[in-house]
Order: C-alpha cells, then sequence, then structure tokens
C-alpha cells in the first residue's frame, strides 16, 4: 500500500510557488504555511529547498520582492507574481496538464488489455 | 551576466538574505511559541524545519552566482593568498607578464590609431575610397589614390548608387589674422564634404554644396574645433571674422564638430577651405575643372543595401563610356599606342574606408604589424616563461597538491586551482603592463615626425585599450596556466605517492617549453639584427654628398601673395645676402626639397643615335648654379649650370640639362650623355631639345634606399614660387641659422621660414622609421634573450638537483667529472638544437613579411642567421655551464649521506 504523502516531483516546487503567489502576495513564512498545508494534504515538501527557489524565481524575472512593513510591525520580505512569472504559471499548468494527461491515456491503455 | 552583477554586489544579498530567515524563524518561533512549545526550543525547531540555516544560506548562494563562478572566486582569493606568501616568484611572474603585455598594448594603441580605428563621422561602415585602376594619363600631385575634381563631380550624379560623393586634397596654407604669418594644415573639400560625412558643425555651419560654385565666390573657410581653441581662444564670435589664406581675405563661416578632425588620421587639418577656391588655395593652380589633373581623394557614402560589387558593376559601364569620351576631348595629351591601350583598359576600383583615407597608414601599417608581430612573439615568450615557473613551482607544491588529491579534490578541481594562479598573475600582470604602456608609447611616438606626433596620435590609455589589454592578460593567463594546469591534472594518484620528488614528466614539459623560447628568441634576435643592419647600411651608405656643415630651409613668397616674378625676385635677394654674409662657404637653390620622399618626376623622351622613352619615370629637379659644388657633388663629364644656361629673353623652358650616372646606365649604355638631346614626357608629341651638358654621381633624392635616374634642369627663368636652400655654412649650424633668419626676416618680415635645419637632421628625419624598427625590435631581442636564458637556467638548476643524487652514485662508482658535465650540458644541447630546429624554417617565412623594410642584406641573409644561432647557443650553453658545472663538483659522500 502506498504512503498517503510522496514526495514532490522534481521542478513541480517552483510551480506550487507560482501558484501560491498568483492568489496573493506573501513573504517566505506564508508561502511556507502554505506549503505545510498542501503537504499534511498530499504531498511531502521539504522547507530547506523553499528560500533557494524563491530567489531562483526572482532572479529569473518571475518574482518580484519588497521590504514591506506587516501587520506585527516588522518588515518582512513579500513576494510577488510579475507579469511574467503569471505567463510562466500558464506554461506549467498547460504542459502539466499535457503531461498527466498523456500519462492517464498510457495507464488507461494498459488497463484495456 | 546576471551572476557577475550579483559578484559586486554580494554583501547586500547576503544582508538581504540574513534578514529574510531571520523573519521566517522568528515567525515560527511565534507561532510554535503560541502552540505551546518552550521559547528556547521553539528557534531551534523552527531552524531545524528549514534543514539548518547554513545550508539553506549557501544553497541561495549558489542560485546567485552560479556554482563555477564561486568556487572560481574562492580559487582566486586562495591563490592570492598562496602568491602572496610567495613573492619573489610572484614579481618575477607578474614582471615578466607586464613586459609582454605593455608592449603588446603600447604597439597596439598606435596600431588602433593609425591603421583600425573609424573616423568619427555617420555610419563610416558605408563610406568607400574610389580610385582609378589603370594609366589615367594625367599628370598630379599629392600621395595616393588620386582622382579629379571633374571625376568627383561626375560621380555626384550616380545618386542611385551613392548617397554623397566627396572629394579633399591635403595641403599647407599660409595664415594670418592680419599680423604674424603662419603656415597651417588644411583641407580642400569639395561643398558636399561636411554632408556625406555627416559632420555638423560646433558653431555657425559648415561647408555646403552652395560653395561648390561657381569659382572664387565663396571666399570662406570652416575651424577645425582645436584650432579654434588654439588660435582665437575659443572665441564665441569667431563667426564672420576675416582671415587671410596665402594672403587672401576669406571669412570664418563655423566651427567643425569637435571630435572630427578630418579624413586622414596622418594630416590634421587646421581648417577646411572650399575647391572652388583652390586658385587661392594653392598658389598656381588653376586646373581645377581640368580632368587630366589628378590630385584629390574621392569618398563615396554607398546607399543602404548597396554593395561594394554591386556599385562597381553599375559604375564600371558609365566609367568606360567617359574614357571613351575623354579620348576623344580637345587637350587630350597625343600618346602612343600602347598607353592608349592602357588608359583604355582602366577601371573603377572601389575599397571599403570606414577609417578614412591616409598617407601615413600606407607608409606605417607594415612596420607597424612588424613591431606589433614582434610583441605577440615577445607576449607568447613571457606566458612560456612564466608556464615555466608555474611548473617549477607545482614542482615545490608537489607535497600540497597530493595532499589534496588525497582529500578527495578532483584533478580538474587542482588544474583548475592551477590556472586560478596563472590567470590572477596575468590580471596584476596587465595591471601594471597598462600602467607602463603610456611610456612605451611615448617612445614610440617620439620616433615619428613631429607634426604626426603632436596632432595625430595620442599616448593615452582608453576604454578600447584597457578592453585590449584585459583581453590579451587573460588570454595570457591562460596561455601561461594550461600547461602548468594539465600537468598537474596528469599523473595518477599511485604513481605520484610512489614517486621521490618532482615529476620526470613535469622536467621534460619544462624542457619543451625551453626549446620554445629558444624558439621565438632566435626569430626575435634576428629580426632585431636584421633591422640593425639595415639602419647601419643606409647610414653607411649615406646620400652621396657631403653632409657636413650642411643646412637647409625654405621659404614659399607665392603663399604669401607674391606673384612668381615677384617671389623669384625675392629669392635671388634672399640667396645674395647669404652669399655676401660671412656665414657661407657656398649656397645654392633648389625647387623640390632633397630626402623627403618626394620628387618632381615624370617620363622624359631622349634623342642620341636613336629616339627611346625612358621605361620609368626619371627624377627630376631645377636648380641654380652653384648647386654641385655646394652638395660637393662630382661633376663627372661637362659642366656644372652657369649662367649661359639661363633661358633668352621671350622663351621659355631650359636648353640644357644634366643628369646622372644611373640615367646614362640604364638608358645611354653608359656612353658619353654629353651632345645628347631630351625633353620631358612622352608620345609623339615630345619634341626632345634640350641638350645634356653635364654629368654627375648619383645621390639620394628622394629618399636613402633609392637608386634612381634623374635630371636636373637650370633655375634660372625667374618663375619660381618658392625655393628650397642649401647653405654649407662656415661656422656652426646654429650660427648660420641665426644669421639667415635676420637675412630672411629683412627681406620680408612677413615671410615665413620653414624646415630650417641641418641636412643631417632631414637624413635623421627621413629614417625615422628604420630608427624605430631596429631600436624597438633590438629592446625586445634583448628582453627575448634574458627570458629565455633564465628560463634555461632554471631548468637546468632544477634537473641538476633532481640528479644530484644520480650524478653523485656515478661519480662514485669512477665517472669523470667531464662525463659528469656533459651528462647535464648534453640536455642543454638538446633543447637549444630544438629550439633552433623550429626556428630556423620559421624564419624563411617570417622574413617575407618583413623583406620591404630591410636594405642591403636579406631576410635569410645566412651570415646573419647563423650568427644569431651562435650568439643564442653560446649564451644558451654559458646560462647551462653554471648548473652544469655544479654537478660535477658534486662530492659523492656528501649526496649519498644527504638521504
Amino acid at each position: 500500500m502506498p504512503s498517503p504523502r510522496f514526495p514532490i516531483p522534481q521542478g513541480t516546487l517552483d510551480m506550487l510557488i507560482l501558484q501560491i503567489l498568483s492568489l496573493e502576495p506573501s513573504h517566505g513564512y506564508g508561502i511556507a504555511q502554505r506549503l505545510e498545508q498542501i503537504s499534511q494534504a498530499v504531498v511531502q515538501v521539504n522547507q530547506g529547498s523553499l528560500y533557494p527557489a524563491l530567489h531562483r524565481l526572482e532572479q529569473k524575472g518571475w518574482l518580484t520582492a519588497e521590504w514591506k512593513p506587516s501587520d506585527t510591525g516588522r518588515e518582512s520580505k513579500v513576494y510577488s507574481l510579475t507579469r511574467t512569472g503569471r505567463k510562466q504559471l500558464g506554461v506549467e499548468k498547460d504542459s502539466w496538464a499535457r503531461l498527466a494527461g498523456a500519462v492517464k491515456l498510457i495507464f488507461d491503455e494498459g488497463n484495456r488489455t | 551576466m546576471m551572476p557577475l552583477l550579483n559578484w559586486f554586489r554580494r554583501n547586500r544579498l547576503e544582508n538581504d538574505l540574513e534578514r529574510e530567515l531571520r523573519d521566517h524563524v522568528d515567525r515560527r518561533a511565534a507561532d510554535l511559541v503560541r502552540s505551546g512549545v518552550p521559547e528556547l526550543d521553539a528557534r531551534r525547531r523552527a531552524a531545524f524545519e528549514l534543514g539548518g540555516l547554513a545550508q539553506v544560506r549557501e544553497e541561495v548562494r549558489d542560485v546567485w552566482l552560479t556554482r563555477w563562478l564561486r568556487d572560481f572566486a574562492y580559487d582566486l582569493r586562495f591563490s592570492a593568498r598562496s602568491l602572496r606568501r610567495s613573492p619573489s616568484f610572484t614579481a618575477t611572474a607578474v614582471l615578466s607578464l607586464a613586459l609582454g603585455i605593455g608592449a603588446t598594448s603600447a604597439i597596439y594603441s598606435l596600431v588602433d590609431q593609425v591603421i583600425l580605428r573609424v573616423i568619427p563621422v555617420r555610419e563610416p561602415e558605408r563610406l568607400v575610397l574610389i580610385d582609378w585602376k589603370g594609366d589615367p594619363v594625367a599628370s598630379g600631385f599629392g600621395s595616393w589614390n588620386l582622382m579629379s575634381y571633374p571625376i568627383c563631380r561626375d560621380l555626384q550624379q550616380h545618386d542611385r548608387i551613392f548617397e554623397g560623393v566627396l572629394c579633399r586634397a591635403a595641403t599647407t596654407v599660409t595664415f594670418s589674422t592680419g599680423g604674424e604669418h603662419q603656415p597651417v594644415a588644411a583641407e580642400i573639400v569639395s561643398g558636399t564634404y561636411f554632408h556625406v560625412l555627416g559632420v555638423g558643425a560646433a558653431l555657425g555651419r559648415v561647408l555646403g554644396s552652395d560653395d561648390d560654385q561657381p569659382p572664387r565666390e565663396s571666399p570662406v573657410v570652416v575651424l577645425s574645433h582645436d584650432f579654434w581653441k588654439s588660435q582665437f581662444a575659443a572665441a564665441s564670435d569667431v563667426v564672420g571674422r576675416k582671415v587671410l589664406i596665402n594672403q587672401y581675405p576669406m571669412t570664418v563661416v563655423g566651427v567643425a564638430a569637435q571630435s572630427f578632425r578630418g579624413v586622414d588620421v596622418g594630416e590634421v587639418p587646421s581648417l577646411w577651405i572650399p575647391a572652388s577656391m583652390s586658385a587661392q588655395t594653392i598658389p598656381g593652380f588653376s586646373e581645377l575643372l581640368d580632368r587630366r589633373t589628378r590630385w584629390m581623394q574621392v569618398l563615396g557614402r554607398l546607399r543602404p543595401g548597396v554593395t561594394l560589387d554591386g556599385a562597381r558593376a553599375e559604375l564600371q559601364p558609365w566609367f568606360k563610356a567617359m574614357l571613351d569620351e575623354d579620348i576623344g576631348r580637345p587637350g587630350f595629351p597625343k600618346i602612343t599606342a600602347g598607353r592608349r591601350q592602357r588608359f583604355l583598359a582602366s577601371t573603377i576600383a572601389l575599397t571599403p574606408a570606414p577609417q578614412g583615407h591616409s598617407a601615413l597608414r600606407r607608409r606605417l601599417s607594415e612596420p607597424l604589424w612588424v613591431l606589433f608581430s614582434a610583441t605577440a612573439v615577445l607576449l607568447g615568450l613571457a606566458c612560456l616563461n612564466v608556464a615555466g615557473l608555474l611548473l617549477a613551482r607545482g614542482s615545490a607544491r608537489d607535497r600540497e597538491i597530493r595532499t589534496r588529491r588525497a582529500l578527495g579534490a578532483s584533478r580538474g578541481r587542482i588544474g583548475r586551482q592551477l590556472l586560478a594562479d596563472s590567470v590572477l598573475l596575468a590580471l596584476a600582470g596587465g595591471l601594471v603592463g597598462v600602467a607602463l604602456a603610456p611610456v612605451a608609447m611615448q617612445t614610440l611616438i617620439a620616433f615619428l615626425p613631429g607634426a604626426i606626433a603632436g596632432h595625430a596620435l595620442h599616448a593615452t590609455v582608453d576604454a578600447r585599450l584597457m578592453l585590449f589589454a584585459f583581453l590579451v592578460s587573460l588570454a595570457a593567463g591562460i596561455l601561461s596556466g594550461v600547461a602548468p594546469a594539465f600537468q598537474a591534472g596528469g599523473h595518477s594518484l599511485v604513481a605520484s605517492l610512489g614517486e621521490r620528488s618532482g615529476t620526470a614528466s613535469g622536467v621534460r614539459l619544462r624542457k619543451v617549453i625551453v626549446a620554445a623560447q629558444m624558439a621565438l628568441s632566435l626569430v626575435l634576435v634576428t629580426g632585431a639584427v636584421l633591422f640593425a643592419r639595415t639602419l647601419t647600411e643606409l647610414m653607411a651608405k649615406g646620400p652621396g654628398f657631403d653632409t657636413s656643415s650642411l643646412v637647409s630651409f625654405a621659404v614659399h613668397p607665392i603663399r604669401s601673395g607674391y606673384s612668381s616674378a615677384q617671389a623669384s625676385a625675392l629669392i635671388g635677394r634672399i640667396q645674395e645676402g647669404i652669399r655676401t654674409s660671412a656665414i657661407a662657404d657656398a649656397s645654392a637653390v633648389v625647387r623640390f626639397p632633397l630626402l623627403t620622399g618626394g620628387s618632381w618626376n615624370n617620363q622624359m623622351t631622349i634623342q642620341a643615335d636613336r629616339r627611346i622613352t625612358t621605361d620609368r619615370e626619371v627624377n627630376m629637379n631645377a636648380v641654380t648654379p652653384g648647386f654641385f659644388d655646394t652638395l660637393g657633388i662630382r661633376i663627372v663629364a661637362g659642366r656644372g649650370f652657369d649662367e649661359r644656361d639661363a633661358a633668352p629673353v621671350g622663351e621659355a623652358g631650359p636648353r640644357t640639362t644634366i643628369v646622372n650616372e644611373a640615367f646614362v646606365r640604364r638608358y645611354l649604355d653608359g656612353r658619353s650623355p654629353l651632345g645628347a638631346l631630351v625633353c620631358v614626357g612622352s608620345g609623339p608629341d615630345a619634341r626632345p631639345d634640350v641638350e645634356i651638358v653635364g654629368l654627375v654621381t648619383d645621390f639620394s633624392y628622394r629618399g636613402l634606399r633609392e637608386e634612381s635616374e634623374q635630371a636636373f634642369f637650370p633655375m634660372l627663368d625667374g618663375r619660381e614660387p618658392g625655393g628650397i636652400f642649401y647653405v654649407k655654412a662656415r661656422s656652426t649650424p646654429e650660427q648660420a641659422a641665426q644669421v639667415i633668419r635676420s637675412i630672411v626676416h629683412d627681406a620680408d618680415p612677413a615671410l615665413p621660414i620653414s624646415d630650417l635645419r641641418t641636412v643631417d637632421e632631414q637624413i635623421s628625419r627621413s629614417l625615422n622609421t628604420e630608427r624605430m624598427l631596429a631600436t624597438i625590435s633590438g629592446g625586445f631581442g634583448v628582453l627575448a634573450l634574458a627570458l629565455s636564458l633564465v628560463g634555461l637556467y632554471g631548468v637546468m638548476a632544477f634537473v641538476v638537483a633532481q640528479r644530484t643524487r644520480e650524478i653523485g652514485i656515478r661519480i662514485a662508482l669512477g665517472a669523470r667529472r667531464s662525463a659528469a658535465l656533459w651528462l647535464v650540458l648534453r640536455d642543454a644541447v638538446v633543447m637549444i638544437a630544438a629550439g633552433a630546429a623550429v626556428a630556423l624554417p620559421c624564419l624563411g617565412a617570417l622574413g617575407r613579411l618583413v623583406e620591404s623594410q630591410l636594405f642591403g642584406v636579406t631576410a635569410t641573409d645566412p651570415i646573419t642567421v647563423a650568427g644569431t644561432t651562435l650568439l643564442l647557443a653560446a649564451s644558451a650553453l654559458a646560462a647551462a655551464f653554471v648548473p652544469a658545472y655544479a654537478a660535477s663538483t658534486v662530492s659523492p659522500t656528501d649526496t649519498l649521506r644527504a638521504d
């Protein structure tokens, strides 16, 4: 019987971050919490890879970051999606859907025989 | 690019990340505390969840800089530390590279300024030089690529090919604002000039097509920005001022854009004058509209999309038709059938001219490329030297490297570390080299004539040069590091742990490097000797006349508003003044100066026992009686000129001439020329009616290198525009110069006197290219020799140190000391022989490149090549002998005890 929580596939973390930020801008800890919620449900995210991923996406120009004062009075680095980031999210969703569809098709084929 | 940028702002990035992570941990800890975790545990757990803060930081840094760049930065830092620990090694390596890079950068700067740099105009890449290929059947004056003004006007009609066509000619005019007269460089240009180049005015206006015609109605000048600043103190009201050009009043209409210095890097004009004013600008010139007088360079701007080949193909039919039309025009010279054929076979030539047109470029390109190649060889030598040093150091660092490998460093990783060493050394060398470069440039420029050095070339380090030096340093670093890096990567762990010390293959590589150094030095030293011999040969040959106490100067009264009759009278008065003063033993005037590279030349027709036309141009001059005596030129047969040779009243042209021995050798089979009739010009119309009355020995006219046929005419017809005086001074040249100044000043206080100097000085000037090549390549030769001898010595000393034990055993077993000496010297002989074997065939190939710069010696001159090879071999053996001798005096007991 497979484990209810499987490790996140390579490269999907970027897509998840983009997806989370497409709803609203957030700081690193906020994203981590959202990821935590997702991980408890289905997948297991290594928290340590969050910050390298954020910086990588920022360097690619898909995210911008800004220091903003928050509710607690301290400053937090808040990430938000850029226009190219939004476009990239679209591309990734699309290719993900195609890949998932293709995999499903292959499995369906296998079931029939 | 991004990672590089991040490198420079890594402190800020680092701070940001620190704050960001602290924020995360704070928030997480606060949440944990709220859910009941004790304060102390909360922070630790928050950090733990992230997988360790240090780990996260490292991974984020990898994102910023990419792995290899970070590693390389660490490598550089490590290299810097280890190089600081061995200062003498570092200093030697940096200095070798600094010499190589400094010399290369200095020469490159001149190559760039004279040859490569495009002129600062709009889209220079679309400029083309339009030239006549074939026999133009025209007379002319000026440097190269000459065309007539009407052809330029014709070309302007081809507006489907050209956006515009300009023509220009460089000249010197006498300039004044009313007071002092001074000679200044000017450019005579078509009205289209500025428009075609796309150069605007800094003040007022530039010339336009309105200034093109009709002749004489546009007495205007445009000043260069530099001249405006120096001569008019950058006065803002300069536009509209009257100036005198050759005593003719003209109006300043504007100042050209600041960066623009004309199209010729070697002759920077102070002002631009429309071609329609050429009669006022060039005294006695009235052939502006003559199709058979060529004196201007023509440049065109191609329309976008028009290719060079396309333009040529489209112009050729028009050009052919023009030739046919020209030949039928009234006044077209009568020419032989052969010449007519050559004329009609002429084609139009288009060459890209983004660098403008320059006579200086033509003269200096070859010497500069020769020097540039020499610096490349020198730099290669310096790289080899550093490679050798690095290899030697690699052997010394063997223990460190082996330890690192044992700890798991990969071969590539260690190789890269060594490469970082050499790149760092080269960058440091480059920095020192660039600091030295201006001094080297100054030295180089000092070899060139003053006028060019003053205006055209600059000994400054600009961005282009910095970029060049950086790239060269990088290349040098990689070149000198690649062998050691490869070497370090090469040997296997087990083998190197098993060895006693050093590695055999390391020594072999160092021997190969020394052999290559020998080869490169041999090339450089041979080149230096060839150029030195060329210079001494030329100096030893001399001009063929006695130059001691010979002073010369020039006056051009016609540029100061004199008519030619008045000018002749003035020249007569000055000559009389010199004759009656006590300073001169003898003096004479000639029409064209000696030893400046130029001459009056044309074909001649000779009527002796049969009629012949000279197969090449004869160099001619007009001289006053007493010229040959003044210069000490022997009259071999016949007589010199005297009053008898003056033309009778009402008759123009000379009636007598004197030729030199070369003329007689080539055209009269060495028979006595006296009584033969000649005339200037060729073709059926030429009427030989000038009698040869004298024969003189050969002497240099254009320059020291030439051997030419010469003919001299008497300068007595009283229609001279100006003259060049030669004075045999009785006193010192300085005293004579002073007296000459006052004599000219007495004759006309406003008359500028130019080129007042001794003939020796003139000769020395005419040899400046040869001197530059000889001196600089000599310096390179010495450097090369020193570098390679140091390299050889280093390897030999190392080999001896390595083999001390072996030699000690041999001696203990009864080998003679001479055998030990030979054992070591044999290695050196092999290296020297290998170097020579590589270099000698190269010399043959390289020789062709420098052949045209040589005189009195060929590039493969056996004596020179054998001499330099011997010199190199002898000094190399001497350098090798020191360690070899040390080996032979090894005490067997000591060495055996040492282990």
